[in-house]
């Protein structure tokens, strides 16, 4: 090794001698930056990728869509089955209905699915904690836990349904009831957004209260695994007639990523404003220790030390400082990822606010998703910005002449 | 041989060349270890200059001792600093073994340097201190590592290797830096007041110590002091003063 890279260790973590204190404050100054970005940016990254897993476990990766309802979906399905990169494909129609049991009454989104289909794209059993699917027929529906909650219902119970079509039928004098359907499972998809409005029926069920006749809405497509959505949603549309439209879930949630990305990206360089301030205080301590040292660094230089060597030396201790930092403050960050929920949860039972953080943030947990790419971000930054903060006392070691650091008594 | 060495420290009349025997061509006697001739350095003071060193000769053969005498501020130190290739002369030149001052890298291996105030790292221990000359040459091995122990036990730190500077006494501190500027097995050792911060009895010990390691090892020895009996025990004694040596 060098010997300025060794007298760098060695100036940072003396051996056999008392806690290296400034080493410590300047690592644990850069550990605290890079723990606060991993934390961050890995909550932020959990945040899009559970909004993601949610968006393609419900819908699938790919929608089909069109301007008017879809009459022969059948046709377009069989297409659709055709094509390599398509697993699955499954019709569905939705929208808005009004929903009263008890005297409660409450805003749903519906909608209907295609009961042989409808499982190859969006697994509705594995979310279904009271009831069973099995149960439903065209007078049942599925509420979200929210949604149920709202309206006070549970298994078994009648609920009524207020379509659009009920409202346009009153424009003509016409009386039409509400359809009485029974609650036959109450699910629970764990984003408040889902879980606080969702309500399924069948296909032929909401065709009905739509008046759709045979038309859908829509077709939900699940794509073969590993496929790029994008690509996919492309080469779809190339074999789709002109009035049907492939998305991918990225193109119908595009402003909505970006949002996303935005934020991100801003929260990440704001952050990066602790690892700055800690590598302030990085070169604080150097600039110490090269005023405590002159008289050392004098030594070096009369040794036969040569004023770039005696910079590498102090630029060493900056990247080692900021080397230290980022390991202790990736372990710091992980380790605190890893008891993150018992720590929101811990605080909001604390304060009794555990279903207020739970409406407020949409999720019942804390979401956490590390990117490597963030990781190596973090790190590439951190080590860059420390090393910079050694380059100032560096220069001022550099700039010391033997003999004047010699005679500094 | 080149006619016009890169950092020699020019100008030089042909006296000066002749009296430093740096370009005769071939010589069949050794050039000395070090020779100065004309050596003069100055400092500006606010308007007024101040000539500390005027016109210093001085030749120091293999294994010679010499000492240096002066009252404080008399600029013993400054014509350590510019034997050492530290600080460069107005005026004269310098050389080491017939040859101008090397380049900082190779100081190391030329000479070794004993300090009054011993200018031991505080993070290393002594056997630490005593390979960091030889680190700065080339990451050490076994033999320098053997050869650091040697020193130490020379020096009679054998046990006290180990020990941080903190944890020596002065003289054991100044025994470690007699150890480290031996270790390269230098042409010339340069000791500027080595026993300066060591009590009479220590100081004592400590050039005993310095003029028997030099003259078993056939090192040169340009020692610095007050002390006149320390003095007395060199080969050769001179005193400067008015910035003349003689």
């Amino acid at each position: 090794m060098p010997w300025y890279l060794y007298l760098a260790l060695k100036q940072l973590f003396p051996t056999g001698r008392r806690f290296p204190f400034f080493t410590a404050i300047s690592v644990m100054g850069v550990a605290l930056g890079v723990m606060v970005l991993v934390v961050v940016t890995s909550v932020m990254g959990g945040f899009g990728s559970e909004i993601r897993r949610m968006i393609v476990e419900t819908q699938g990766e790919v929608q089909i869509k069109a301007q008017n309802p879809i009459d022969d979906y059948s046709a377009a399905i069989r297409l659709l089955d055709a094509q390599p990169d398509v697993a699955a494909a499954t019709p569905i129609s939705e929208g808005g209905v009004l929903v009263e049991h008890s005297k409660h009454v409450a805003y749903s989104f519906i909608q209907g699915m295609d009961l042989a289909t409808v499982d190859s794209v969006f697994q509705l059993a594995k979310y279904i904690y009271e009831g069973s699917l099995d149960n439903l027929d065209d007078d049942s529906v599925i509420l979200s836990s929210q949604l149920a909650a709202a309206l006070a219902a549970n298994v078994g119970d009648r609920i009524e349904v207020y379509s659009p079509l009920l409202i346009e039928s009153l424009k003509s004098d016409t009386v039409v009831l509400p359809r009485e359907v029974r609650v036959v499972a109450l699910m629970e998809i764990g984003h408040q957004q889902l879980d606080s409005s969702r309500m399924y029926g069948t296909m032929r069920f909401v065709q009905g209260i739509y008046g759709l006749g045979h038309s859908v809405h829509g077709i939900n497509v699940r794509l073969k695994p590993g496929t790029d959505e994008d690509a996919a949603a492309a080469r779809l549309n190339a074999v789709l007639p002109g009035t049907l439209r492939a998305f991918s879930w990225q193109d119908s949630f595009q402003e909505f990523l970006w949002v996303l990305g935005l934020e991100k990206g801003m929260i990440f360089f704001l952050l990066l404003i602790i690892v700055v301030v800690a590598a302030f205080s990085v070169m604080s301590s150097l600039l110490i220790s090269v005023v405590r040292k002159t008289r050392e660094i004098g030594l070096l230089g009369a040794l036969g030390g040569r004023p770039r060597q005696v910079a590498a030396c102090f630029c060493a201790q900056g990247f080692i400082i900021g080397l230290s930092g980022t390991v202790l403050g990736l372990a710091l960050g992980f380790a605190l990822l890893a008891v993150r929920n018992d720590i929101v949860l811990g605080l909001a039972r604390a304060t009794q606010r555990e279903e207020v953080l739970k409406r407020f943030y949409q999720f019942s947990q804390l979401p956490a998703h590390t990117l490597p790419g963030d990781v190596v971000e973090i790190v590439v930054f951190t080590l860059v910005i420390s090393t910079l903060a050694g380059l100032i006392p560096a220069w001022r070691a550099a700039r010391l002449k033997p003999v004047e650091a010699l005679r500094n008594e | 041989m080149p006619d016009t060495p890169p950092n020699f420290h020019a100008p030089a009349s042909d006296v000066e060349r002749s009296r430093l025997n740096v370009d005769r061509g071939a010589v069949p006697a050794p050039p000395p270890v070090l020779a100065a001739a004309a050596l003069s350095k100055g400092y500006r003071s606010g308007d007024r200059r101040i000539e500390v060193l005027r016109g210093v000769d001085l030749t120091v053969a293999a294994g010679e001792s010499v000492s240096i005498r002066g009252e404080s501020g008399s600029g013993k130190s400054t014509l350590l600093h510019l034997f050492a290739g530290l600080d460069s002369p107005d005026t004269g030149m310098l050389a080491w073994e017939g040859r101008p001052a090397l380049p900082p890298e190779h100081r190391a291996a030329f000479l070794g340097l004993v300090f009054q105030s011993f200018y031991l790292i505080p993070e290393l221990d002594a056997l630490g201190n005593v390979l960091m000359a030889s680190r700065i040459l080339h990451p050490p091995g076994g033999a320098e590592r053997e050869r650091a122990q040697e020193l130490l036990q020379r020096v009679g730190l054998a046990e006290r290797g180990h020990h941080l500077p903190a944890q020596l006494s002065g003289g054991e501190r100044q025994r470690a830096a007699i150890a480290r500027a031996l270790i390269n097995r230098p042409r010339l050792l340069l000791a500027d007041e080595p026993t300066g911060n060591l009590d009479e009895k220590t100081g004592d010990s400590v050039i005993e110590l310095l003029l028997g390691l030099c003259a078993e090892t056939q090192t040169a020895l340009v020692l610095v002091t007050h002390n006149a009996a320390h003095a007395a025990k060199t080969g050769r004694q001179l005193f400067l003063h008015n910035g003349v040596l003689g």
